[in-house]
């Protein structure tokens, strides 16, 4: 047991923040808060492929398939110091989908696209909820039907976030309506969001991020986009899932943010004398959130670690969710309590904001990953389950 | 970034485990409840000495194994897991490691060896009647007198005084600090029984111009308040392995008793309502867990962890207090009942929470610590 970074790891973060450093231009920056800290815009998509080329995006991956063969806890590393340099990284794709392609996808999955993503060149939108099938994800009815050598995909998802910009959607679909038990007659497909028959509107939401719904239209894919086996899909769905929620949860904005806020309440000075950080609430509150950070910090890389050892198990993966995403919101409003009422006024205003105005949209995207990424109750059922051992109700 | 045990530390952890799980049992501690007789099991104490476990972080020149704080702290663990009525923190945390840091030769001869046989028992007296910081003596204070120093004050909770071979105890000088190992039964030593939520024998200790030797004083006052400083972070850091044993332990039994106890005709567990509150114990034992292990590794091997151990011992007040009283409710009447054995670990919970700072204490000096810049993220 040695839980601290090695000296290896320490200079490979300083590394890692001198480079974005330098890449997070402030056109880029510009360009991604105009995007609801969201990406897909053009020098947002140039800075992907940048990192792709520089062998960042695969730093932790094996080198057959294109990485650099370093082992999880860098490639968090990598991670956590590029969503705290503030770029919008897109780990669904990177982090949760791109590993599960390289281990269950077919040849041209493994050898083409696998390759584009390590690049910066491709991004994948998940296409999982509908109208009925939410948290009950196994009820979903958007369908696959073999014709001739193809499919033809027909159905409606909600909540396809990113599905605008991206280049395919990692799609849950019923290719067996007949299953003994309905999660058995799921398939995954790789559908491209140019296909023929593929549309998408927009879904305007609390934070100002635009999600979708998309709709899939007699859609035809040959064999190569189904990913993994035939009615094989539910594996692939939880297995991208528990990548996910570690993601969801990374420390490295809420770090950078902390310190921020820190050094905002150490400058400023109050209209009444002293300092915003010589009241005591204010230390209090700062201390709440940085005691929080650290566990977070800590879940995190226990995490990386496990996936190291091949030992990542459901309940911490589901802990990692609930306790980050409810570790956040708290931390948002403590933090906006220190900055009072300016932390309210948005980051476009001509004056008055305070830290780009992010605690302003902060607030209002903190209530997505409760739910996100599968719902907290969900996760609660799964810790009490697989990590205490207890009898569940059966649905 | 290494969150797995070692083989030693795997043995070490198994050991206790053993002993601990075969001796220490409701029998043996309703043997000690309401003082009926003194916190200590003695067989139990010379059974982890034999195993070695005593001397686990102790040089093997003294008779110990040689291994690190890690070991220790693992070791604590398993004692708050089992609630052991053995006085391991105060004897061979809070005690035992500054002699081993600091002492002189002649001192860890004269000390470590007995420890780790079993048979001398330390101690530390730590806090004063309203002065909870152990490196700040204010009621205990000390002149000199010669080679000898002559020590007045007052100590309050002090672990096993009375049967105590030396108190480890801190006054103040005129500049400084000095650290010395009192002997008990010196002249002007009174001590007097305190009744201690956990039923450890704790005492008041009241010195009126106790002459201690040069021979004994373990730290000079340019050193003292450093030294109180070092133990008590490490005793700090004990304090919540100790913790992260008992929630841990207090979470199974709850999850145990759910999954047998039925109403309407099923187990109590399959309900939501009480399935996530034993979630919510799973996740806040895993934050305890991870905080804790952060603080033991880093003082393991001397870096400075002040922000570390500050954000475990909230993490062990906050943690320690929710499981206990969730692990309370979700037993109903039988978390209480005083022939099941939850509820000293509600008193253990407890005393690990206040001792050396509560929750709001520690957030308040770790506050300080940020609006001075010396607690950023990294």
């Amino acid at each position: 047991m040695k839980v601290e970074f090695t000296p290896q790891q320490i200079e490979l973060r300083e590394q890692l923040r001198a480079y974005f450093g330098k890449l997070m231009t402030p056109e880029l920056s510009a360009e991604c808060a105009r995007d609801m800290g969201e990406g897909g815009g053009p020098l947002w998509r140039d800075a992907l492929r940048q990192m792709g080329r520089d062998g960042w995006i695969g730093l932790g991956w094996p080198e057959e398939l294109g990485g650099k063969g370093m082992s999880p806890i860098e490639q968090f590393i990598f991670v956590e110091e590029i969503m705290r340099a503030g770029y919008p990284f897109p780990f669904l794709t990177t982090e949760s989908v791109g590993p599960q392609l390289a281990e269950h996808g077919n040849d041209w999955q493994k050898s083409e696209l696998v390759p584009k993503i390590l690049n910066g060149d491709l991004l994948i939108s998940i296409g999982y909820s509908e109208a009925g099938a939410g948290t009950d994800l196994a009820a979903l009815t958007t369908t696959a039907v073999k014709d001739g050598d193809e499919w033809v995909i027909n159905g409606q998802k909600m909540w396809t976030s990113l599905a605008h910009f991206c280049d395919y959607t990692w799609l849950a679909v019923r290719t067996d309506p007949d299953a003994p038990k309905k999660h058995q007659g799921i398939s995954l497909f790789l559908v491209p969001n140019d296909a023929p028959g593929w549309s998408c509107s927009p879904v305007n939401t609390l934070g100002g991020v635009r999600t979708n719904t998309t709709y899939y239209d007699n859609i035809r894919v040959s064999d190569k986009h189904l990913v993994g086996e035939l009615n094989g899909g539910w594996k692939l769905i939880t297995g991208q899932l528990n990548r996910e929620r570690l993601s969801l949860v990374n420390v490295g904005p809420t770090s950078a943010l902390f310190n921020k806020v820190v050094d905002w309440a150490r400058e400023t000075e109050l209209a009444s004398g002293g300092t915003v950080i010589n009241q005591p609430w204010v230390q209090m509150n700062l201390a709440r959130v940085r005691t929080g950070i650290e566990a977070l910090k800590l879940v995190c890389y226990k995490q990386a670690w496990a996936m190291t050892e091949g030992t990542l198990n459901m309940a911490d993966a589901s802990a990692a969710k609930v306790y980050g995403s409810e570790f956040f919101i708290e931390a948002y409003r403590l933090l906006g309590e220190i900055l009072g009422q300016a932390s309210l006024v948005k980051s476009e205003s001509e004056s008055g904001q305070v830290l780009s105005g992010r605690l302003e949209r902060l607030y209002r995207t903190a209530s997505i990953i409760t739910f996100g990424g599968g719902t907290n109750e969900i996760q609660r059922d799964i810790i009490s389950a697989a990590g205490l051992w207890m009898p569940r109700a059966s649905r | 970034m290494d969150f797995g045990f070692s083989e030693q530390q795997g043995e070490v952890q198994a050991l206790a485990r053993q002993i601990l799980s075969e001796q220490v049992t409701p029998e043996k501690l309703a043997s000690f409840d309401e003082f009926k007789a003194e916190r200590f099991d003695r067989d139990l104490w010379r059974q982890l000495a034999e195993a070695g476990l005593l001397g686990v972080a102790m040089d093997e020149t003294y008779g110990g194994m040689g291994f690190g704080f890690t070991e220790l702290a693992l070791f604590v663990e398993e004692l708050g897991r089992s609630i052991a009525p053995v006085p391991a923190i105060p004897s061979l945390v809070s005690a035992a490691l500054p002699i081993q840091r600091f002492g002189t030769t002649k001192q860890k001869e004269q000390w470590l060896p007995g420890v780790a046989n079993g048979s001398t028992l330390l101690t530390a007296a730590l806090l004063e009647p309203g002065g909870e910081k152990p490196e700040n003596p204010v009621r205990t204070t000390v002149t000199v007198e010669g080679d000898n120093y002559r020590l007045s004050g007052v100590k309050t909770c002090v672990p096993f005084a009375r049967s105590a071979d030396r108190i480890l105890l801190a006054a103040r000088y005129e500049v400084g600090v000095i650290v010395v190992l009192l002997d008990p039964a010196a002249a002007g030593v009174s001590i007097q029984e305190m009744q201690y939520t956990t039923f450890e024998p704790q005492y008041e200790v009241r010195l009126d111009e106790v002459l201690v030797a040069a021979a004994d004083v373990l730290a000079e006052p340019a050193e003292g308040a450093e030294v109180m400083a070092w133990l008590t972070e490490r005793t700090t850091a004990a304090l919540c392995a100790h913790q992260l044993g008992v929630s841990d332990q207090s979470m199974r039994m709850t999850a145990s008793y759910t999954s047998e106890r039925k109403q309407f005709g099923v187990a109590i567990a399959t309900f939501q309502a009480v399935g996530h509150r034993a979630a919510n114990c799973f996740i806040d034992v895993e934050c305890l867990r991870l905080n804790v292990y952060q603080a033991v590794s880093l003082l393991d091997s001397e870096s400075e962890a002040t922000t570390e151990v500050q954000i475990a011992k909230v993490w062990a007040g906050d943690v320690g207090h929710r499981v206990s009283y969730a692990s309370q409710h979700l037993h109903g009447g039988t978390g209480i009942d005083r022939d099941y054995p939850l509820w000293r670990f509600c008193l253990w919970a407890r005393h690990n929470e206040l001792m050396l700072g509560g929750s709001a204490r520690q957030l308040a000096d770790l506050g300080q610590r940020i609006a001075a810049g010396e607690a950023y993220c990294s």
